[in-house]
């Protein structure tokens, strides 16, 4: 990445940062607004506060979307802090999961679910966090361009021959080879990923049958 | 028994003023800053037991009012609220002498949970 699309992309993770932060104090008002409401509630006595239980309902749904909102914004948080160190030590289970959680919405509007197996122990590596998310997101953008409707895609970091690898693939289905790579080879993501693949020291390969991408990285981008 | 003396201190107005409601519901005795200057302020005049300070403030930053707090008295506990993705914060304000930290937006019972040790602690 040279150095003013690294300003560009640091310049957009500082300003999201920065606005998930005010997300985050209006849901502490919005919490502490209706959790107040709980409060007076419970000290009301019983049958001088007429429809309190449809009260106490609507709060317990206010309160379950605070916490949606909460994890959505805590999401976000991360994710806008990627650029804030490169090259930083990454561990691929934590990189994994947090890209589940960042995709599951393009996944699900597919009706596809998303998972991630962690690998044990965790592999660490030293690389470019924003470009191996992209790497992650881009798989799975491919997977979901190509597979139909349903399923499910798991994300596997993993060592193949002593090599640090991240499996992207997708379950419920099977397709030989040559036909898993027409159809990917197909796509223009493929060579986006390629080109990010390349950026990052590694490679990316395909794996048919149970269709999975293989994304080989170098232990330390340095390297 | 005498009631918990607590101060909240964050410059969201709208958020201390209704936890400060809350913890008087629970028979707290609350009083609340806008910002670092006004705490210390009220510190040095009327001194709570314990302190609710949040990290992220215009002017004086939560921690550095942590070391004035503690500067002017170290009996009074600080319970510091930092934003997720400041846990550094956190840590930090502990080696300066914090009894602890949570993430905003902060969980009731929780805060509860921290404000009786802390208050066991001076014990």
């Amino acid at each position: 990445m040279n150095h003013l699309k690294r300003k560009e992309v640091a310049f957009f993770g500082k300003i999201t940062a920065g606005i998930t932060h005010e997300m985050k104090n209006v849901l502490a008002i919005i919490q502490e607004s209706s959790g107040l409401m709980e409060d007076i509630l419970d000290i009301t006595e019983n049958g001088t506060f007429p429809h309190k239980d449809k009260f106490i309902k609507s709060l317990d749904r206010i309160r379950g979307q605070i916490q949606r909102g909460i994890d959505i914004t805590s999401r976000l948080n991360r994710f806008a802090h990627s650029p804030d160190h490169c090259p930083a030590s990454l561990d691929l289970n934590e990189i994994t999961q947090q890209m589940v959680l960042l995709a599951s919405r393009f996944a699900r509007l597919k009706n596809v679910v998303l998972e991630s197996s962690p690998s044990d122990p965790p592999l660490v590596i030293k690389s470019d966090p924003v470009s191996l998310e992209m790497a992650l997101f881009e798989s799975i953008e491919i997977l979901l361009n190509i597979i139909g409707s349903g399923g499910k895609i798991k994300l596997v970091p993993r060592k193949i021959q002593n090599k640090c690898v991240l499996g992207i693939g997708y379950e419920n289905t099977v397709i030989p080879e040559e036909d898993f790579m027409t159809k990917i080879s197909s796509t223009e993501r493929w060579a986006s990923l390629q080109e990010i693949m390349a950026y990052l020291g590694g490679t990316a390969k395909v794996f048919g049958l149970a269709p999975e991408i293989l994304l080989y990285l170098p232990e330390s981008i340095d390297n | 028994m005498d009631r918990m003396k607590i101060l909240l201190v964050d410059d969201e107005h709208e958020f201390v003023t209704t936890l400060a409601e809350r913890l008087e519901l629970r028979n707290m005795n609350v009083s609340i800053a806008m910002d670092g200057e006004a705490a210390l302020g009220l510190v040095e005049n009327d001194p709570p037991q314990i302190v609710v300070l949040d990290v992220m403030m215009p002017g004086l930053s939560g921690l550095e009012v942590l070391e004035k707090i503690k500067a002017i008295d170290s009996k009074i506990q600080v319970i510091l609220l930092t934003g997720h993705g400041a846990t550094k914060d956190g840590i930090r304000g502990m080696q300066l002498g914090a009894f602890d930290y949570l993430i905003k937006p902060i969980d009731i019972d929780e805060l509860i949970e921290k404000l009786n040790e802390a208050m066991k602690s001076m014990a």
